[in-house]
């Protein structure tokens, strides 16, 4: 948050001055300037220009250096957690755990008049049945590499909207290290937050602690109406969920996955949204100033003014994203 | 492999959960029953916390300021940050900014809100105060200023003996 009040700081002092510098561009371009000044406004801008394009361009190739390296990494990495930690057996087990909470907690929800009971009940469907499908597009990729044919049944355990999104995650893993934004999606859902009593507002619960709140739930609706519930059921279920996914969990910590992830997704937005803006405030006015400058003689000189205040103006503009830009790639 | 602290107050935490007050206050009050079975429930689950923070932590002194300490992990563990007021030989007090009871849905009466926040803090406090000073050796009271929009709710614990 604090970062992207700084940011919007910054932007703000750089639109303004941009402000002043187009105001006196304007203020001077109205009175007549020597043709000598114009050439040599428009070569200073050009050489600006072609200067900050390198130095976008050597950034971009840091930055997809960077990119690559971390991508590297992280697929050295998948081999290992495709082989050893997310074995066939400990998916399976797992995605039959997910099953039953599923079926037991939609059959709860039915059976409920107590809207905060069913929200209570419904939030652990959903969660559950995202963990499940995320697990299942995993699976489908581990048969893949092994070369083990998929018997259907997991998918066939899917509703048409849990299939559409079995589907999407199925085909957003291109590359090896993307498991691990699955992975990482997986654990975000299941874990419970540092503190858990009090629900803040707007803050999503991690199913870990739904799942216990339901529990204790259970066992106290239980006392109350001296009947037996599907608690043990319930319980049983939790403890070997929190005894599997707790174990990924911690592998994913201990290799510092959650921080490469997020270092990649910076690298990649800096290749991305601020190369492009960057590129467009330079390359269009210095391409626009190399098609003037041929042209340039004391009769045109009239006619490109304007054009070549507006470049002129690019260029401060270029100069901030390009120091934005450097700001950036620094922070990677 | 030796578990660390915030590992074994996890797993502590995993063990003895409180049901979720939002959704079990709604619960009782449409059955119009179950309210002792909730207060039993939570001092049990609140000893066996208590019992098992005092474990993890080495805390044996059944004096205030063992359970001035208790009273800041529990709270601490539940997401709940306090404010120490006063901590002397025979009593502790505190304020609190955040309560459970503010977040049980707008259509529960202040009347019931009322009600369960007795409940739950007779209960919860005797269950501390029991663990950690021994059997009705102190007493807890409170403001219930949370709930009726005021800014923070004190909590105050004293031996029985000065009162």
């Amino acid at each position: 948050m604090s970062y992207l009040k700084n940011s919007l700081f910054l932007i703000s002092i750089c639109l303004v001055a941009v402000g002043i510098v187009f105001i006196l561009v304007w203020l001077n371009t109205t009175e007549s300037i020597r043709y000598a000044d114009f050439q040599t406004v428009l070569t200073t801008t050009t050489a600006t220009f072609g200067t900050m394009l390198g130095i976008i361009t050597a950034g971009l190739m840091f930055t997809q250096g960077k990119f690559s390296e971390l991508a590297s990494e992280l697929s050295e990495k998948s081999t290992d957690y495709l082989a050893k930690v997310l074995s066939l057996e400990k998916i399976q087990t797992i995605e039959n755990h997910l099953l039953v909470l599923r079926k037991t907690f939609i059959d709860l929800a039915a059976t409920t008049t107590i809207n905060e009971e069913r929200d209570l009940y419904e939030r652990i469907t959903v969660k559950a049945s995202s963990i499940f499908v995320n697990f299942a597009a995993l699976l489908n990729l581990k048969l893949k590499q092994q070369g083990l044919p998929d018997t259907g049944l997991i998918v066939s355990e899917m509703d048409s909207n849990l299939y559409r999104l079995y589907e999407k995650r199925r085909k957003s893993i291109r590359k090896d290290w993307q498991i691990f934004n699955i992975i990482k999606e997986i654990v975000d859902i299941w874990e419970a937050p540092t503190a858990f009593f009090t629900e803040k507002s707007g803050r999503k619960s991690a199913l870990h602690a739904d799942l216990k709140g339901s529990v204790s739930l259970l066992e106290l609706k239980e006392k109350v109406d001296r009947s037996s519930t599907i608690r043990s059921e319930v319980v049983k279920m939790l403890s070997n969920l929190i005894d599997e996914l707790g174990k990924i969990s911690k592998r994913l910590h201990e290799d510092r996955i959650p921080q490469l992830l997020f270092q990649m997704e910076q690298a990649s937005t800096l290749r991305g949204k601020y190369f492009y803006l960057a590129l467009i405030f330079i390359a269009a006015p210095l391409l626009i100033n190399l098609i003037i400058l041929p042209q340039l003689s004391e009769t045109t000189i009239t006619f490109f003014k304007q054009i070549i205040s507006i470049t002129s103006l690019l260029s401060v503009m270029g100069v901030i994203f390009l120091l934005l830009y450097i700001h950036k790639i620094l922070n990677v | 492999m030796k578990k660390t602290v915030e590992e074994q107050i996890k797993v502590l935490l995993t063990k003895h959960s409180e049901p979720p007050l939002k959704v079990i206050i709604p619960i009782l009050e449409k059955a119009g029953r179950g309210e002792q079975e909730l207060a039993a429930h939570i001092y049990d689950i609140d000893s066996s916390l208590t019992k098992g923070i005092k474990e993890i932590f080495g805390l044996k002194d059944k004096n205030m300021k063992t359970l001035a300490k208790v009273v800041e992990i529990v709270l601490g563990a539940f997401g709940q940050k306090i404010e120490p007021i006063e901590l002397s030989e025979s009593r502790f007090s505190l304020s609190i900014s955040d309560c459970p009871m503010l977040h049980v849905g707008k259509d529960v009466s202040l009347n019931v809100k009322s009600k369960f926040c007795d409940l739950i803090c007779t209960s919860g406090s005797r269950a501390l105060m029991d663990t950690v000073l021994g059997q009705d050796k102190g007493i807890c009271f409170w403001d219930k200023s949370l709930i009726k929009g005021k800014g923070k709710c004190r909590l105050v614990f004293e031996l029985v003996k000065t009162r």
